[in-house]
């Protein structure tokens, strides 16, 4: 067992932001989200953060572990504590805090669905569960073949942002322009755009990225990718942009 | 629910926290502080030219001041500001047309090497001139 002490930033309406310390005792191979699971349930209920699949897939849980952003849900204990210096548990940055580790996330929404991103799908297809037929179970949990698209790697660009926003935090520019597509945003269009032929709806994200918000205020710091858990590469995907705007206008002039 | 939203001047303050960040983070804070710099240093540059009108008697006398070695250190300084700033400006620019993001890291670690190299010479021309 690890002895280990956290040290939580407390926020609460109508209170001054503060930290808390909390020493507990956890298994050597726990994660950061186990350790706030104990601080919760051994010391303080009125610890708020977010915790859902506990395996990198949803990204609730994303905060900041000793300055960076990680998800805890998949950072060993082990692979941030130095053994003595109290681990630093901060919420994201450049969103409001709403209670203690948890942020409003709204403006990451806001901006990815700016490009049409598809958030959740329309329907969820669901299972012809009931209790009367549990016995057939098994075969019902079978998953239906998938087929895989012609373009793999565009299938797993899509499938990469867990949306947990951590690219946003880190993200300096971010910090001082509210109104920023930041690389989520920016990400997002990116996506979109090589997964539409449509030239309408091209030209429709290539002016959303070319806008005053767009993937001109990036002042290539490369956080974001560097922070990325799922490896999506905003500042790769900004680049990129960059590279088919600047095109885009050669083309152009060299028609004038 | 009231939310905890600090203004953005002091959200602004996050360019210079370096903390456990990786290199492209030192990257852009550097550019941000040289950035700074020159424009104060051009402000300064034209309020020093606004002596010229004084006649020769001011202006010899600033230059006078300006080979002191506190001056010449100055001098390094702002060589120093606008190395890192051009150089690492030549960086993004390439980036930003999408050449050598993959490789921005390796980038850096080159003008600053160049930055470091041009910025010794620059020294020795200035103390030993």
């Amino acid at each position: 067992m690890l002895e280990i002490t956290l040290q939580i930033f407390r926020y609460k309406t109508g209170e001054s932001p503060h930290y808390d310390t909390f020493t507990v005792q956890v298994a050597e191979s726990a994660s950061v989200l186990d350790a706030l699971d104990v601080v919760w349930a051994k010391h303080d209920h009125s610890l708020t953060y977010r915790r859902a699949c506990h395996h990198s897939a949803c990204g609730v849980c994303a905060l900041r572990i000793n300055g960076l952003e990680k998800l805890p849900c998949v950072t060993p204990v082990s692979s941030v504590w130095d053994g003595h210096t109290p681990l630093r548990l901060n919420p994201l940055r450049n969103f409001p805090v709403v209670s203690d580790l948890i942020v409003d996330v709204t403006g990451l929404f806001q901006r990815l669905s700016a490009s049409d991103l598809e958030i959740t799908r329309d329907a969820e297809p669901t299972l012809p569960l009931s209790v009367d037929n549990l016995a057939d179970l098994g075969t019902r949990m079978e998953p239906e073949p998938v087929e895989p698209p012609e373009n793999l790697t565009r299938f797993n660009r899509f499938e990469s942002c867990i949306e947990c926003g951590i690219c946003m935090s880190a993200c300096p520019t971010v910090a001082a322009d509210d109104k920023f597509l930041g690389p989520a945003g920016l990400a997002a269009i990116y996506d979109e755009r090589h997964k539409t032929g449509d030239p309408r709806e091209v030209a429709h994200l290539l002016a959303l990225a070319d806008g005053e918000h767009g993937v001109w205020r990036c002042h290539s710091a490369y956080e974001c990718t560097e922070a990325c858990p799922q490896a999506v590469d905003p500042a790769g995907k900004i680049m990129a942009l960059r590279r088919e705007l600047i095109a885009n206008r050669l083309k152009k002039g060299r028609r004038k | 629910m009231a939310s905890l939203n600090y203004p953005r001047v002091r959200r602004a303050g996050r360019w210079f926290d370096l903390r456990r960040r990786r290199m492209g983070m030192w990257a852009y804070a550097l550019n941000r502080i040289t950035g700074i710099g020159l424009v104060v240093y051009l402000y300064l540059h034209l309020v020093i030219l606004s002596q010229l009108p004084g006649g020769p008697g001011s202006w010899n006398a600033f230059v006078a001041l300006a080979r002191s070695p506190f001056f010449l250190t100055l001098d390094v300084v702002l060589i120093a500001g606008i190395l890192i700033h051009g150089l690492n400006g030549l960086r993004i620019a390439l980036t930003g047309f999408g050449i050598g993001v993959k490789a921005h890291k390796i980038l850096f670690g080159i003008v600053m090497f160049i930055a470091v190299i041009a910025l010794g010479v620059a020294a020795v021309l200035i103390y030993g001139g």
